[in-house]
């Protein structure tokens, strides 16, 4: 199932405070998918470290990020 | 889909890197009300004025240029995944010979010698130069956000011209160099300086952390493609003009200039007042009050407004007003996202770190705001009497203050609360 935030009208650094607060929620296997308005170059670091995937599309004023986790057994801490 | 999940970098600089600029910074605008207490009606008096030359050089290189820079390091990553390579050489060489240059052109101006005005110029140029080789390194790299990157490139361009000849200034002084009209080569470095490199910088900056930040409409497109191009081209253009005495047009040409940073400015307030997020903090009152003095400079400038008042507005209102307003936001988001990376890489995602706010409490950053509105006020009365500047140079002192203690405050905070966490995830 994918899971839907809309984080476009937040002000930095809540937008990054908010995946991270929806990935941890995120059951085995979902996948989230996150709205904003600039490419979020930080989060893709955070995202790194944490073992997920993700993919980009959209252009500038409108992004869609789709993040997964790479190992869905592990990433259940 | 975009590549972006290629991405391999080290996004942000160490925290030290942009922390050591923006700490020394306020140094030099302190200094500079030193120079205003001590020679205050010197500085008011005239713009040639050696105490004028040595307050200008303080604030803009030793102040404005080594905030520019430390922001720039840490934002280049951030908002274009282009990291400055070897930041945290370039990020010293910066530092200390920014400092050193400002330091030595303030002293070599205010009289203690040309040597040391010459050693000014060219420790300001190695670190200038520095800066530049790393950072244009780090566009060539840069991904998405096209118009910030490019207004970025046309204001490095006239930072390029600004040292040269400013370089070629000091050559002249020195008699290495024959320059036949000295003043109208002063007229170039100055409006590159401020026009270009400050102007073109800040516009460029603002097509990305104005939307961002404040939550606006993002800035029109003629505007974000059209502005940088327009400035350069009309520079090159009132230069050549100007160097071969045809002045008359030379004036239209830079009057294009500052009508588009007027227009600018406008736009600027009229996005920030269709902000989805209706909040007032200190950040936008900073923004507000450096686009109403930008505003205003380009009017009186127009109406031929004496040059000292035209230097008060951009010098101080621009110059010191929106560096703080962006500090605001920069430095605690940069401690924030330090402390959050520490925090996913030890695997602790269960200890969050504290909200933004917590590292610069509104309150302290409006009182600065304050401040600095009082002092913006000093200055122009000081203008007007001139005996007065000694109480403008106190306010500018208290402004320069509060700035270096808010910052080095958000410092603590950001170190107690790394140890906190580091305790908590033991």
């Amino acid at each position: 199932m994918d899971v839907s935030l809309d984080v476009s009208l937040l002000e930095p650094p809540e937008p990054l405070e908010r995946v991270l607060d929806a990935l941890a929620g995120l059951a085995d296997g979902d996948r989230l998918r996150v709205k904003l308005r600039r490419q979020p170059f930080p989060l893709y670091n955070f995202l790194r470290q944490m073992g997920y995937e993700w993919e980009t599309t959209g252009a500038e004023g409108r992004f869609e990020v789709l993040i997964w986790s790479a190992n869905p057994a592990a990433s259940s801490r | 889909m975009l590549n972006t999940a290629g991405l391999s970098l080290e996004q942000a600089p160490p925290i030290q890197v942009p922390f050591r600029l923006f700490l020394t910074a306020p140094l030099f605008l302190l200094t500079a009300a030193f120079i205003l207490g001590w020679q205050g009606d010197a500085v008011f008096v005239s713009r040639w004025s050696p105490a004028a030359l040595a307050v200008t050089h303080l604030i803009v290189i030793g102040f404005l240029g080594q905030i520019m820079c430390g922001a720039l390091l840490q934002m280049l990553p951030v908002i274009a995944a282009a990291p400055v390579p070897a930041v945290r050489f370039v990020g010293s060489t910066v530092n200390l010979f920014l400092a050193a240059g400002a330091a030595l052109l303030g002293l070599g101006f205010l009289g203690i010698g040309q040597g040391v005005l010459t050693a000014g110029a060219v420790c300001s140029a190695i670190g200038f130069l520095t800066f530049l080789v790393a950072a244009s390194v780090a566009l060539t790299r840069a991904k998405g956000a096209a118009q910030t990157i490019r207004g970025i490139g046309f204001a490095f361009a006239s930072l390029l011209v600004t040292v040269i000849v400013g370089l070629l200034l000091i050559g002249a002084l020195n008699g290495w160099i024959s320059i036949p009209r000295l003043f109208d080569f002063v007229t170039m470095h100055l409006a590159w300086g401020l026009l270009g490199w400050v102007g073109l910088l800040i516009a460029g900056v603002a097509f990305q952390i104005v939307p961002m930040f404040h939550v606006t409409p993002a800035y029109p497109a003629w505007l974000t493609s059209g502005l940088a191009p327009v400035v350069v081209a009309a520079l090159a253009l009132g230069s050549l003009l100007v160097m071969n005495d045809t002045k008359r047009v030379a004036f239209a040409t830079f009057a294009i200039v500052v009508a588009a940073f007027t227009l600018f400015a406008a736009v600027t307030a009229w996005l920030q007042v269709r902000r989805e997020r209706k909040r007032v903090d200190a950040t936008l009152l900073h923004w507000w009050v450096a686009m109403a003095c930008v505003a205003a400079a380009g009017i009186g400038w127009a109406l031929g407004a004496a040059p000292e008042l035209i230097g008060i507005l951009i010098l101080f209102g621009l110059g010191a007003g929106l560096p703080a307003g962006m500090l605001f936001k920069i430095v605690p988001f940069l401690a924030w996202f330090h402390l959050q990376h520490r925090q996913l890489a030890s695997g602790r995602l269960d200890v969050r770190v504290p909200n933004m706010l917590k590292f610069l409490p509104d309150r302290w950053a409006r009182l600065q705001f304050a401040i600095h509105v009082l002092t913006l006020l000093g200055l122009l009365l000081a203008w007007v009497v001139p005996a007065l500047s000694s109480l403008a140079a106190v306010a500018l002192g208290l402004t320069a203050a509060t700035l270096g203690a808010l910052i080095l405050a958000s410092i603590v905070r950001f170190r107690r609360i790394a140890e906190d966490l580091a305790s908590a995830s033991a």
